[in-house]
C-alpha cells in the first residue's frame, strides 16, 4: 500500500495540488495587501513615516529618594541642573566656529572640545549633540536672555543624583551611572533606554525598578529631518519614581561609624526583634559625589585602591569568627544534651592531639572550667576538648548551619558571600585531603576554615536573643509615594530560620553566660557603658602573626528585658593591622552608650574622658570634636596577613 | 543499491530547495544584523553573530537529517514524541520566564524551546500513525487518536501560557489528516467550528471593546446565569440527537448532530476563550480588529510594523537605511517582527523575493510528498509544508496587519535558536525523502 502504483495516488495527486493551491492562494492575497501597502498607498504610508518618524522624546522621570527612618533628610536626592545642547543644522547663519567660540565661554567648556563633538556634515544633521551638563539654573537664565546669540542651542532639565551622607553608609546606598552597552543589550526590553542612568549598586541597584520611575514621552509632528511641524504635542507625563525609606538610623549609622574609626572592618547594628538593620558600617569607604572628579576620591583611583573601598566587609567578605564561634559550640553541647554544663575540664594552657601542642589564649592556664566559665574566659582548651571528644566536626557544622552560616541572609545588597561552613566532605572536594581532629579543633575555637561575615554573626546574636528565632536581615522598611507620602509597600518581619534543638532554658544559660563576659569574664575591662545591660562574647582571631589579630566584639542589650523590641545587636570586627588596639569592644561599647543614653558620639567620647573609663586614655591623643577618633597611622600600611 | 540508478549522488539532492533556504537564511542574519543597529549607527546587538553560529550548526543539523534514512523515525517517532512531552512538562516546573511565558528550558544563558521541536515531533508521529493504520475501516477511530496525538502537547503549550505556537498544530494535524484521506465531512467540523469560534471571539472583542454600546447577543457567552441554563441544553439535546441514531439508525439524524455539534463546540469554544483569553491576549484581538482604540499600548505594534512595511515603496529605502525601524520602536524585531524591516529596507521587490523562496520551498516540499516512496514520506513531507506555510502567513499576515499578533517566528529570516534548528532538521527529513524517493 505503499507504492505509486497503488491506485490512491491518484486521489494524493489531487489532495497534494489542493494543498498546493490553497498555500499559493492564501501567499497570492498577502502579496496584494503588501502591494496596496508599500505601492498603492506608499505616498500615505511614506508621510506617515516622516510625520511620526522622529516623533517622540523622552520626559524624564525624577528618580525616587532614599530616606532614613527618621524620614527628616533625604539620604539621596536629586539636585536640579540642565544639559545644554545644539541642534547642528541650525547653527546656520552662523559658522561652527562662532558659535562654539560663544558657548565656551557661556558654559566654560573648551572650544576645542565643542568643535569636537559637532558631526562634520553639520548643515544636515537635526540630531541634538549635548554639549555640556550639569549646567547651573543660572547660566541657563543668561543664555535664555540672548538666544538669539546663541541659535541651534538648547537645553533640558538633568538633574543628578545627591547623597547628602556619604562614607560608610554610600556602602549601602550605593551609586547611580550612565547605563553601558552591555547594561543596554540585556535591559533593553525592559524599557531601559541608552541614555539613561541606572543604580551601580546598593539599594540604588537592589531597588532601581522602584527608584526610577518611567520616563514619559513628548510626541511631536516633526518631519524626517527632525524639524518641527508646529502642531499641537501630545504628552504621555513621566511617573516619578518612588521614595525607599530604610531602616537604618542616620544618628546610628554617625554613631557607629565614627566608634569604629579609621580601622578595615565592619560594624553591624541590628534589631533582632525584627530583622531591621539599623546601622552598618564598612571601613574604608568611598564618596559617590566626588566621582567624576579628579583626586584620591576619583572612581578610578578608588578601584586600584589595594584596601578595595568598594568592598562592603559587613556582607561581602568572610573572616574566622575566632572565639564568637564558640557561642555556637556552647548552643551545640547545650543542643545535644551529651555533657553536663557543670562538668568540668582542667584547662592548663596546653593540650596535646596527635603529635601536635595546642595553647589556650592564657598559657599558664586556667584552670578547671565549667561551661559557663569557658565562656566567660573564652578557654581554647575546654572548647577544644569538647569539639573534638564530644561533638565531632559534623554536628559543629550542623549548629553553625542551623544558626545560618555558610549561607545567604537574603540582605537586598548584592554581592553578599555565603562564608565557609567546612566540613568533611567539603576537606575532600576542596583540599583533596582527610579531615584531621586537627581541623576539629581549629573549627571549635572558630579558626580554621570556617569564615563569615559580620551580619552572619550579628544573626547568631539575634538567635540567642530571641531564644532562637532569627529575622530575615533588611534595610528596605517601606516604599512610599513621592508627593503624597503614602506608604505603597511596607517590610513585614518574616523569620529567617528557628533553632528548635535548644529549650528555653538552654537559651537561658547561654545568655546569662555571655553576661558573665562582661562582668566576670574577658570583657570586664572593655565595656563601661551604664545606660543598657549588655550581653556579648569577644573574639580574637590569629591570622598568622605576631602581635596581630582580628578583633571581634558581638553583643546584644539588653541582656533581660520585658520589651524586646528595645533589644539591639551589635557586631563589630577590625581586620588585623599593625597598630592593633583591641578596638572591637571600645566600639561596641560606645555605640549601646549612644544608642541607650542618647548620646552622639562626641557626647560618649566626653563622657569616657570624665569617667576615665580607659586607662591608658592618657597617653593619647585625644579626638577633635566631630572627628573620628584617630591613632597615628605610619604612613606604609602593610598587607594584612588574613589566613 | 539504489545509488547505482542515478548519475551521482549530487544530482540526486534537492538543489532548488537547499539554494532556497540558504538564501532565506542569508537574508535573515543581513536583516538581524540590521535590526541591532539604532537611529545612530551604533551597533547594540550581538544577535547577527548568534546566528550565524545557530545557522552553521543548523546546516550541520540539516545534513545529518539528510542522511539518516527518514524511515527509521518510524520507529524513533514514538520515543521522540514521549521525549518532547517530557520536556514541555518540565517546562512547566522548571522553565525559564522569558516574555511572561515559561516557554524556555536550559542552563544559564543556553536555552530551547520544546515547543519548537514539538511541532516536528507530531509530524512525524501523525505521519507514523497515519501509514500505521492505513486507510482501514476504523477510518474515524484513527483520527480521534490523532486528534489525541496533537491535542495533548497543544494543552501542554497553552499552559506556558503561548497560544501562538499552540496553534501551529492545527493546520500541521488537518493538511496530514487531508493528505491521509480522511473523510472530508470529519475535516470540515472542525474547520467550520473553528471559524465560526475565531469570528465568535472577534465578534466579543469587537462588542466589548470597539462598539459604542455593548451588544446584547454577546451577553450569552458571558453571563453565567445564561450558560448555567445553555450548556446542559446543549448536552441533552446531542443525547437526544444521539439516542435517536441509535435507536432508529436514521441518517437524518447524524446529519443534524453534524450541524448542531458544530454549532454547539463553537458555543462552548466561544464561552471558555471569553473566560480564559488573559487581558493582553484579549486587547491584541481588539487592536487588530482597529489598531486606534490603543495606538501607544497594545495598537503600537500593528501601526509601527504597518507604517515601516508601507513606507517602504516598491524599491525600499536601502539596506540600513529605514527610519521606522532603526529608531527600536518595535520590540522583537529581530524575532517576530523580522519581515516589517526587511520590507522597509527593500521594499515589494524584497518582499516577492521572499514570498518567491517561501513559495519554492513549499512546492518543492508537496512535490516530494507527491514522489516518496511511501506513504510516511508523504505525510511528513506535507506536515512540514503546512507548517512552513502556516508560519509565513501568520508572521507575515501579523506584520502587514492582516492577522492578530501572535509571536510566533518567520522560519529561516528571524533570530532565534530553536526555531532555525528544527526548521533545519525538517529541511534535512524532506532531503532525505526526496533522496530515497525510488524504490529498490
Amino acid at each position: 500500500m505503499t507504492s505509486g502504483e497503488d491506485p490512491s495516488k491518484g486521489g494524493l495527486r489531487g489532495r497534494l495540488f489542493l494543498l498546493g493551491i490553497l498555500f499559493i492562494i492564501t501567499f497570492l492575497v498577502l502579496l496584494i495587501q503588501l502591494f496596496n501597502l508599500q505601492v498603492v498607498d506608499n505616498l500615505f504610508w511614506e508621510g506617515r513615516a516622516q510625520a511620526v518618524a522622529r516623533r517622540s522624546e523622552p520626559l524624564l522621570a525624577q528618580r525616587g529618594l532614599i530616606w532614613d527612618r527618621n524620614l527628616d533628610e533625604p539620604l539621596g536626592m536629586n539636585i536640579n541642573s540642565y544639559a545644554v545642547f545644539i541642534v547642528p543644522a541650525e547653527i546656520e547663519p552662523l559658522e561652527p566656529e562662532e558659535i562654539a567660540g560663544r558657548l565656551s565661554s557661556a558654559l566654560a567648556v573648551d572650544k576645542e572640545e565643542i568643535l569636537r563633538k559637532l558631526p562634520s556634515s553639520w548643515k544636515n544633521s537635526w540630531n541634538p549633540v549635548e554639549i555640556r551638563d550639569g549646567v547651573t539654573y543660572d547660566t541657563i537664565v543668561r543664555l535664555a536672555e540672548s538666544k538669539e546669540r546663541y541659535p541651534g542651542v538648547g537645553w533640558s532639565g538633568k538633574p543628578y543624583r545627591w547623597y547628602n551622607d556619604s562614607g560608610a553608609i554610600s556602602h549601602i546606598l550605593g551609586y547611580v551611572g550612565d547605563i553601558t552597552t552591555e547594561e543596554l543589550q540585556i535591559l533593553y526590553n525592559q524599557g531601559y533606554a541608552n541614555n539613561a542612568s541606572l543604580g551601580k549598586s546598593g539599594i540604588e541597584k537592589a531597588f532601581d525598578i522602584l527608584l526610577r520611575g518611567s520616563d514619559g514621552r513628548i510626541f511631536r509632528t516633526v518631519d524626517v529631518r527632525g524639524r518641527d511641524q508646529g502642531e499641537a504635542e501630545e504628552i504621555v507625563p513621566p511617573e516619578n519614581g518612588l521614595d525607599i525609606v530604610l531602616t537604618l538610623d542616620r544618628h546610628i549609622q554617625d554613631l557607629a561609624e565614627k566608634a569604629l574609626g579609621p580601622r578595615k572592618g565592619a560594624m553591624v547594628v541590628l534589631r533582632p526583634a525584627t530583622g531591621e538593620i539599623l546601622a552598618m558600617v564598612s571601613y574604608p569607604s568611598y564618596d559617590p559625589n566626588a566621582f567624576t572628579g579628579p583626586g584620591p576620591g576619583s572612581f578610578t583611583s578608588l578601584s586600584l585602591n589595594p584596601d578595595f573601598p568598594f568592598l562592603n566587609r559587613a556582607v561581602q567578605s568572610g573572616y574566622a569568627p575566632a572565639s564568637t564561634f564558640k557561642l555556637v559550640v556552647a548552643a551545640g553541647l547545650l543542643g545535644e544534651n551529651q555533657v553536663d554544663p557543670a562538668a568540668t575540664v582542667d584547662c592548663r594552657g596546653v593540650m596535646r592531639l596527635g603529635n601536635r601542642d595546642f595553647w589556650c589564649h592564657k598559657k599558664s592556664g586556667h584552670g578547671k572550667l565549667d561551661l559557663v566559665g569557658a565562656i566567660e574566659n573564652s578557654c581554647n582548651i575546654y572548647f577544644g576538648t569538647m569539639g573534638v571528644e564530644n561533638l565531632g566536626i559534623d554536628i559543629i557544622s550542623e549548629y553553625a548551619r542551623d544558626f545560618g552560616l555558610g549561607s545567604f541572609t537574603g540582605i537586598e545588597l548584592d554581592g553578599e558571600v555565603e562564608g565557609t561552613v567546612p566540613g568533611k566532605t567539603w576537606k575532600e572536594e576542596v583540599y583533596n585531603t582527610r579531615w584531621t581532629g586537627g581541623d576539629t579543633l581549629n573549627v571549635s575555637i572558630g579558626q580554621g576554615f570556617l569564615t563569615v561575615t559580620p551580619l552572619q554573626m550579628a544573626n547568631v546574636l539575634a538567635a540567642i536573643a530571641n531564644d532562637g528565632v532569627i529575622y530575615k536581615p533588611h534595610l528596605l522598611k517601606e516604599v512610599r509615594d513621592t508627593v503624597s507620602g503614602q506608604t505603597i509597600d511596607r517590610t513585614e518581619p518574616e523569620i529567617l530560620r528557628v533553632i528548635d534543638k535548644l529549650g528555653p532554658e538552654d537559651w537561658d544559660y547561654l545568655q546569662s553566660s555571655m553576661r558573665g563576659v562582661i562582668t566576670e569574664g574577658t570583657g570586664i575591662w572593655a565595656i563601661y557603658t551604664q545606660a543598657v545591660e549588655v550581653a556579648g562574647k569577644t573574639g580574637t582571631g590569629e591570622v598568622g602573626r605576631e602581635d596581630q589579630w582580628h578583633d571581634w566584639f558581638v553583643a546584644y542589650g539588653p541582656w533581660k528585658t520585658d520589651d524586646p523590641s528595645e533589644r539591639v545587636v551589635v557586631v563589630a570586627m577590625a581586620e588585623a593591622s599593625e597598630n592593633y588596639d583591641w578596638w572591637a569592644p571600645k566600639a561596641t561599647d560606645i555605640v549601646f552608650e549612644g544608642i541607650f543614653a542618647d548620646r552622639t558620639y562626641e557626647e560618649v567620647i566626653e563622657e569616657w574622658r570624665r569617667r576615665r573609663v580607659w586607662w591608658s586614655w592618657d597617653n593619647l591623643e585625644l579626638p577633635e570634636p566631630g572627628h573620628p577618633f584617630v591613632f597615628p597611622v605610619r604612613e606604609e600600611d602593610e598587607e594584612d596577613g588574613d589566613e | 543499491m539504489s545509488s547505482d540508478r542515478s548519475p551521482t549522488t549530487f544530482l540526486r539532492l534537492d538543489i532548488v530547495l537547499i539554494l532556497s533556504v540558504l538564501g532565506l537564511i542569508t537574508i535573515g542574519i543581513a536583516f538581524i544584523y540590521s535590526s541591532g543597529v539604532t537611529s545612530e549607527g551604533v551597533l547594540v546587538s550581538g544577535e547577527w553573530f548568534r546566528q550565524i553560529i545557530w545557522a552553521a550548526t543548523g546546516i550541520l543539523l540539516m545534513a545529518t537529517f539528510a542522511l539518516i534514512d527518514y524511515r527509521r523515525w518510524k520507529q524513533w517517532s514514538l520515543p521522540a514524541y514521549g521525549g518532547i512531552l517530557l520536556l514541555l512538562a518540565m517546562v512547566l516546573l522548571v522553565g525559564n520566564y522569558v516574555k511572561g511565558a515559561r516557554a524556555w528550558i536550559g542552563i544559564g544563558p543556553v536555552g530551547i524551546q520544546p515547543s519548537e521541536f514539538g511541532k516536528l515531533a507530531v509530524i512525524v508521529l501523525l505521519a507514523w500513525w497515519f501509514e500505521y493504520r492505513g486507510r482501514g475501516k476504523d477510518g474515524f477511530r484513527t483520527w480521534l487518536s490523532a486528534i489525541g496525538m496533537t491535542a495533548v502537547p497543544m494543552l501542554l503549550i497553552l499552559a506556558q501560557p503561548d497560544l501562538g505556537t499552540a496553534i501551529v498544530y492545527i493546520p500541521i494535524f488537518l493538511a496530514i489528516s487531508f493528505a491521509a484521506g480522511v473523510d472530508w465531512r470529519l475535516l470540515l467540523f472542525p474547520l467550520t467550528a473553528g471559524l465560526l469560534m475565531i469570528a465568535g471571539i472577534l465578534g466579543y472583542a469587537w462588542s466589548e471593546h470597539i462598539a459604542q454600546s455593548s451588544v446584547s447577543f454577546f451577553l450569552l457567552f458571558t453571563e453565567w446565569r445564561l450558560i448555567r441554563i445553555i450548556v446542559p441544553a446543549i448536552l441533552f439535546l446531542a443525547l437526544l440527537l444521539g439516542g435517536g441514531w441509535f435507536l432508529f439508525r436514521k441518517r437524518i439524524y447524524l446529519s443534524l448532530l453534524y450541524g448542531y455539534g458544530i454549532i454547539a463546540a463553537a458555543y462552548i469554544g466561544i464561552t471558555g476563550a471569553a473566560r480564559v483569553l488573559r487581558g493582553y491576549q484579549m486587547m491584541r484581538l481588539v487592536v487588530f480588529l482597529d489598531p486606534q482604540i490603543d495606538p501607544r499600548g497594545a495598537g503600537w505594534h500593528i501601526i509601527q510594523s504597518v507604517t515601516a512595511v508601507g513606507s517602504g515603496g516598491m524599491m525600499g529605502k536601502g539596506f540600513l537605511q529605514g527610519t521606522q525601524s532603526h529608531y527600536r520602536y518595535l520590540p522583537e524585531q529581530s524575532t517576530d517582527f523580522i519581515f516589517s524591516i526587511l520590507a522597509e529596507e527593500m521594499g515589494f521587490i524584497g518582499g516577492l523575493l521572499i514570498f518567491g523562496l517561501f513559495t519554492l520551498i513549499i512546492v518543492r516540499a508537496l512535490y516530494i510528498a507527491f514522489t516518496s516512496q511511501d506513504r510516511f514520506g508523504t505525510y511528513v513531507a506535507v506536515g512540514i509544508s503546512a507548517m512552513i506555510g502556516f508560519h509565513v502567513m501568520q508572521n507575515i499576515g501579523m506584520a502587514i496587519g492582516v492577522m492578530p499578533i501572535t509571536g510566533i517566528p518567520l522560519f529561516f529570516l528571524s533570530y532565534g535558536g530553536s526555531s532555525l534548528w528544527m526548521v533545519m532538521m525538517s529541511v534535512g527529513l524532506l532531503l532525505s525523502i526526496h533522496y530515497r524517493r525510488y524504490r529498490n
